[in-house]
C-alpha cells in the first residue's frame, strides 16, 4: 500500500477536524441505526484505564452501557466503573451543575484518579449546563485534570464521537507533561483499543524490533502517557475513521510525521512495521524490522498451511466499521477467503479506495445497514461464512450462518503475525463445527427417504 | 488436523506468560505513585465501617448502577405484540444501548429504529425526523403496528407525539387507520420497569379505544374468554412456558397481555423475520371482557393494573414474582379464584415433588447469609424463596425500589416480609441504592452467597462472594433466561442454581479433608 499523505486528503476526509465543515453522514430516521457521538467519545476514552469516566447526564447513558467494552487492562480498572450523576427530573429543571460538582469531588476524595473525564449526555447539552466551566473550576480546586468531553448523542454519530473524544485529547490532555529524561521516545498508536489484548501482541512486535511505544491513544493506556504524546517521532493511525484529525493536527502542532496503517493481516502489519521504522529515519531499525518481518512472516506461512488448505476458496461477507472493512480483507486474502460482500456504511473514501485496491470486481458494497440488507448478500452471493460486530451475530445464527465476531465485542485478539493465525483458527472453528450440519438437515421424520443417516 | 495440533493461546492464557507479565510491571512507571502498601491500606480502609458511612452519605454520584432506563423497558414490551415495530424518538445511540442491550441478554436480535434526532431537530422540535422515520420504518420492516416510546432529548425539548403522529396521517406518510400506539418515557424519570408498564398501557389503552368496544368484564367467559395475564418485565422467557403450562393445567382460556418469549426465543430455521408471536393485536380489545386480570408484577405493572381496574372494570389480582413454594401457591390460588376453577391435580403433585427436593438440600442452605440485587417484583420473590428455605436474607438493595403499590412501598413490604420469619431478623432493605454501596455492604459484613445480575459480579468477586445470577442484565452466561424460574418447576431451578452453587463452592474451597463423593 502507498503511504497516504496529507496532501492526498486535505478536503475530503471525514476524520478531519472541523466538523461543522465536511459532517460525518448523518443517520437516517426509521433505520436500526449504530451507536451515538456519546457512544463514540467513550469507546475513545474509557481505554485510559486509570482515569474515571463520569456521564453527566441521565443514569440510561451509563446504566445501559458500564463495562461492556472488551477493553483490556493490565493494571488499573478505574475506567470499568460506571460513574453517572443521575440527573432526575428536578435537575433538569434546576440544573445539575451543582451535582456535577459535587460528584467530581467525590470520585477526586475517593478513588485518587490521574484524571477525570466527564462526559456531556443529550440532556445536559439541551439543558445549557456550563460543563467546561464546571471543569475548570473543579480541576483548579482538586488539582488534577477534569476533562469535558462536549459529545452529546444527538450531534451525530458514532464516528463523529470518536474525533470529538480527540479533540479534547488535543485541546487538554496532549502536551501537558512530559516523559521523564532517558525515555526512549518511538511511535504513538492512534485509534487502537487494546481490543481482546491486541495491543499487547502489537507491542511486543514492535518491541523486538527495538521500536518502542510513546503513548498509546488509547488502548490500555495510562493517563501520563497520553500527556507527553508530542514528544513522540512518529504518529500511525490505527483506526483511520476515528482519530485521523488528531494525527494531523499534531503533525501541524508538533511537526510529528504520521501513516495510516493496520495490524490486520501480515502484509499490513509487514508494511506499518516498516512505515514506522522508516519515519523514525532510522536505517538500523530498518534492518531490524526487515530481518523481523520476514522471520515472522516464514514462520506464519508455515504455521498456516493446514488453515490455508481448509479455508482456501471460502466466500465470506464483511460488514464492519472504518479501518477494518478493508484491512480485514487483506488478512483473509492471505488465508485464501475470498470476500464476496463488504459492508461500507462507516468507512471514509480513503477506506472505500483501499477496499477496491484489495477485492475482485464482482464483490459487493453494502452501502447501508439492516439485516436483510446483508443477509440478501450472503445468500445472492453464497457466503460460507459473516463476519460482523455483535448486532448482526444473533441474526446471522437465526439463518444458520457461519459467523465470526470482530468489532468492538469481540474476544479473540487478530492483529499481528499470530492474530492471523488465531483468525485462521476461529474462521475453520466456525465453518468447520458441526452444529451447522444438525441445523441444516430435518428432523428424522422430516425427513424423506431413510430416516438415519449413518 | 486434530483441533490440537496448532497451539494457539487465547487471551486469557497467553497473558500470563513471563514477557507480558515483564510488559506490565514496565507500565506500572505510568501509573499513579502508590506503593503495595498503601494500596493493601486502601483496601482495607474500603471494608472499614467508617468507608461504609461515608458510602451511604454519598448523594450525587452513582458509581455501577443497578438499573436501565425507561425506553429500554418499553422496546421490550412493544415486542411482546404481533408484528409490532419498537420505535424510539430520539437520537440515535439511545437505541444501539437497547438493541445491544437486550440481545445481549437474550442472545437475540432486537429489532428496533430510531428516529436518529440530531441537532437540528433540537432545536426545531424532531417531528419531521418522527415523520419520515415512520415512513422509512414502515416500508423497510413492513410491521402492522409501531409502538413509540420518547427518549429523553425529546421530553427536553417537549415533543408532542400525539399530534406529530397526527400529522404524519396528514402528510399521508400512514394512512388514517394504521396502528400507531406511544407512550412517554422519559429517561430522567424511573427506570426500565415504568418505561416497560408506560408501553404496555400505551399499546393496551390505544388498542381498545381505537376497536369502540366497550368493556363487559365476565362477557368473555361466553366465549371461553376468562382470564388475562401480565408478566411485567420478564427477563426469562422460559417463565412464558411455565405461565402457559400452568394455566394448561388448569384448562382455562386466556390472553397474555404482552408476550415477547416469542421475539426472544424462536427457533434456528434458516430464515430471520423480524417479527415472531407475540400478542394478537385484535385479542387486546377483546381482553377488556375477561373475568379479571392476573398481573405477576405489581410494582412494575401499577399504571397498567390502575388503567384495567378503571377503565375495562376488571377484578384485579397483582401479585409480585411468583418464585418459591409459597409465591407459587398464592399464583395458583389466584388463577382459581378468578377463574372458579379448582387447582390441576398435576400441579399438587408436581408440588410435593419440589418440597421433596428442598427437602433434600436443606443442609445446605439453612443459615446461608444472601445479598440479593434486583427489580422489586423480584426481589419480593427471592426475599420469600430465601425464608422458605432457611436461607438468611442479609443486605437487599433495590436501585429502582421506591414505587409504591396502592399505598404499600415496595420498602414497607420486604421489611414486613422479612420480619414475619426469624430468617429475615439480619436484613436491611435499601432502596435507591447502587452496586457500590452493595460492594461497600459485601466487604464490611460478608455473606455466604450474592444473588443478582451479572453487572453484580465486581462487587462479588472484590468480596470473594460467590454469585448466583438471576436477574437482568444477564450478559455473561448462556441460557439462564430459557429455564422458567416461576412456579414449582422455576422454584426447583432456582433450588439447584443455588445449592449447586454453595457445593461447588464447598469443592473449591476445601482444604482435602472433606472433598467428599456424597453430599
Amino acid at each position: 500500500m502507498d503511504p497516504v499523505r496529507q496532501d492526498e486528503f486535505d478536503s475530503e476526509a471525514c476524520g478531519s477536524i472541523a466538523p461543522k465543515a465536511k459532517p460525518c453522514p448523518r443517520p437516517k430516521p426509521g433505520e436500526a441505526a449504530g451507536g451515538c457521538s456519546f457512544d463514540g467519545a467513550q469507546i475513545t476514552l474509557l481505554p485510559i484505564m486509570d482515569a474515571a469516566h463520569l456521564v453527566h447526564g441521565p443514569i440510561a447513558c451509563a446504566g445501559n452501557s458500564w463495562e461492556s467494552r472488551g477493553t483490556l487492562s493490565s493494571g488499573p480498572s478505574l475506567s470499568q466503573y460506571g460513574f453517572a450523576t443521575d440527573l432526575t427530573d428536578s435537575d433538569i429543571i434546576f440544573g445539575g451543575e451543582k451535582k456535577l460538582k459535587e460528584s467530581i469531588d467525590y470520585i477526586a476524595g475517593r478513588f485518587a484518579p490521574p484524571a477525570i473525564f466527564v462526559y456531556s449526555t443529550c440532556v445536559t447539552a439541551l439543558t445549557g449546563e456550563d460543563m467546561d466551566a464546571v471543569c475548570k473550576t473543579a480541576a483548579e480546586r482538586i488539582g488534577i485534570p477534569v476533562i469535558p468531553v462536549n459529545s452529546p448523542g444527538f450531534v451525530g454519530s458514532k464516528n463523529l464521537g470518536n474525533r470529538l473524544a480527540g479533540d479534547a485529547l488535543l485541546q487538554y490532555v496532549i502536551g501537558t507533561g512530559e516523559p521523564e529524561p532517558g525515555t526512549p521516545l518511538g511511535v504513538n498508536l492512534i485509534g487502537e483499543y487494546n481490543i481482546a489484548g491486541e495491543m499487547w501482541d502489537i507491542e511486543k512486535l514492535m518491541n523486538s524490533a527495538g521500536i518502542s511505544v510513546t503513548s498509546r491513544i488509547t488502548g490500555d493506556a495510562r493517563y501520563k502517557e497520553i500527556t507527553w504524546a508530542h514528544r513522540a517521532k512518529v504518529n500511525m493511525v490505527v483506526c483511520s475513521r476515528a482519530l485521523l484529525g488528531l494525527a494531523r493536527e499534531m503533525e501541524s502542532r508538533y511537526g510529528i510525521p504520521y501513516f495510516e496503517g493496520s495490524f490486520y493481516g501480515a502484509k499490513e502489519t509487514t508494511y506499518s512495521l516498516r512505515q514506522m521504522a522508516y519515519l523514525m529515519n532510522d536505517r538500523e531499525m530498518e534492518r531490524r524490522v526487515d530481518r523481523l518481518t520476514e522471520r515472522e512472516e516464514a514462520r506464519l506461512s508455515q504455521d498456516l498451511r493446514p488453515y490455508r488448505k481448509l479455508l482456501k476458496g471460502k466466500r465470506a461477507v464483511l460488514y464492519t466499521g472504518g479501518v477494518k472493512s478493508w484491512s480485514v480483507i487483506s488478512a483473509l486474502k492471505e488465508l485464501g477467503v475470498q470476500v464476496v460482500g463488504v459492508g461500507t456504511n462507516k468507512s471514509t473514501e480513503d477506506d472505500v479506495r483501499r477496499i477496491a485496491d484489495r477485492v475482485g470486481d464482482d464483490t459487493e458494497y453494502i452501502p447501508e445497514g439492516g439485516a436483510s440488507r446483508i443477509l440478501k448478500t450472503v445468500k445472492e452471493r453464497k457466503a460460507d461464512i459473516m463476519i460482523a460486530g455483535g448486532r448482526n451475530m444473533y441474526v446471522a445464527m437465526k439463518e444458520q450462518i457461519p459467523f465470526i465476531d470482530i468489532n468492538q465485542e469481540r474476544h479473540k485478539a487478530y492483529a499481528g503475525y499470530e492474530g492471523v493465525l488465531r483468525l485462521a483458527k476461529e474462521l475453520t472453528y466456525s465453518l468447520a463445527n458441526p452444529v451447522w450440519k444438525l441445523a441444516a438437515s430435518p428432523a428424522p421424520w422430516d425427513r424423506e427417504g431413510p430416516a438415519y443417516e449413518r | 488436523m486434530s483441533k490440537d495440533e496448532l497451539n494457539i493461546k487465547d487471551n486469557t492464557s497467553l497473558f500470563k506468560e513471563e514477557r507480558y507479565v515483564q510488559q506490565r510491571e514496565n507500565k506500572k512507571q505510568f501509573e499513579a505513585p502508590c506503593s503495595e502498601q498503601e494500596t493493601a491500606e486502601a483496601l482495607a480502609y474500603s471494608k472499614s465501617a467508617e468507608y461504609m458511612e461515608k458510602n451511604f452519605n454519598r448523594q450525587n454520584v452513582v458509581i455501577n448502577p443497578h438499573k436501565a432506563c425507561q425506553p429500554l423497558g418499553s422496546v421490550m414490551a412493544a415486542l411482546g405484540f404481533e408484528k409490532t415495530l419498537p420505535f424510539v424518538h430520539g437520537s440515535q445511540g439511545c437505541n444501539a444501548y437497547f438493541r445491544s442491550h437486550l440481545s445481549r441478554h437474550f442472545k437475540e436480535p432486537t429489532p428496533s429504529v430510531s428516529t436518529s434526532m440530531t441537532e437540528d431537530a433540537a432545536v426545531f422540535g424532531g417531528m419531521n425526523n418522527l415523520i419520515d422515520g415512520l415512513e422509512n420504518s414502515v416500508a423497510l420492516y413492513k410491521p402492522e403496528m409501531v409502538a413509540i416510546c420518547t427518549t429523553c432529548m425529546a421530553e427536553v425539548i417537549g415533543d408532542d407525539l400525539n399530534s406529530f403522529i397526527g400529522n404524519a396521517r396528514i402528510k399521508g406518510v400512514i394512512s388514517e387507520e394504521y396502528p400507531v400506539a406511544y407512550c412517554n418515557t422519559p429517561s430522567f424519570v424511573g427506570s426500565h420497569i415504568t418505561g416497560y408498564d408506560a408501553m404496555i398501557k400505551g399499546i393496551i389503552s390505544y388498542l381498545y379505544t381505537r376497536s369502540g368496544i366497550e368493556s363487559k368484564p365476565g362477557s368473555g367467559a361466553e366465549s371461553g374468554e376468562k382470564l388475562n395475564v401480565l408478566l411485567g418485565f420478564e427477563p426469562y422467557t422460559g417463565n412464558f412456558a411455565e405461565m402457559r403450562k400452568i394455566l394448561g393445567a388448569f384448562d382455562t382460556q386466556y390472553t397474555l397481555l404482552g408476550d415477547h418469549s416469542g421475539n426472544y426465543d424462536s427457533p434456528a430455521t434458516g430464515e430471520y423475520e423480524y417479527y415472531y408471536g407475540g400478542t394478537k393485536l385484535e385479542d387486546v380489545p377483546q381482553a377488556a371482557n375477561a373475568l379479571g386480570t392476573l398481573s405477576l408484577q405489581k410494582y412494575t405493572l401499577k399504571k397498567t393494573q390502575e388503567y384495567i381496574s378503571g377503565t375495562w372494570n376488571q377484578q384485579i389480582t397483582a401479585l409480585s414474582t411468583p418464585l418459591g413454594i409459597k409465591g407459587t401457591d398464592k399464583l395458583l390460588e389466584a388463577v382459581s379464584e378468578l377463574t372458579g376453577l379448582p387447582v390441576p391435580a398435576s400441579l399438587s403433585e408436581e408440588r410435593g415433588r419440589v418440597v421433596d427436593a428442598l427437602m433434600d438440600s436443606h443442609p445446605y442452605l439453612h443459615g446461608k447469609r444472601v445479598a440479593l440485587v434486583g427489580d422489586p417484583d423480584l426481589l419480593i420473590g427471592l426475599i420469600g424463596f430465601c425464608l422458605e428455605t432457611g436461607m438468611e436474607p442479609v443486605h437487599i438493595i433495590c436501585s429502582n425500589g421506591d414505587v409504591d403499590y396502592n399505598e404499600v412501598k415496595f420498602k414497607d413490604e420486604a421489611e414486613a416480609l422479612l420480619a414475619s420469619s426469624p430468617y429475615g431478623s439480619e436484613a436491611a432493605v435499601h432502596v435507591g441504592k447502587d452496586l457500590w454501596h452493595m460492594r461497600s455492604l459485601l466487604l464490611n459484613d460478608s455473606v455466604d452467597l450474592a444473588i443478582g445480575s451479572s453487572h453484580l459480579k465486581f462487587a462479588a468477586k472484590d468480596a470473594e462472594v460467590p454469585l448466583v445470577r438471576i436477574g437482568f442484565p444477564i450478559f455473561d452466561r448462556h441460557h439462564m433466561h430459557r429455564y422458567p424460574i416461576i412456579g414449582y418447576q422455576g422454584t426447583l431451578n432456582l433450588l439447584s442454581l443455588i445449592v449447586n452453587t454453595i457445593l461447588q463452592q464447598l469443592d473449591d474451597n476445601n482444604s482435602g479433608f472433606n472433598f467428599e463423593l456424597v453430599r
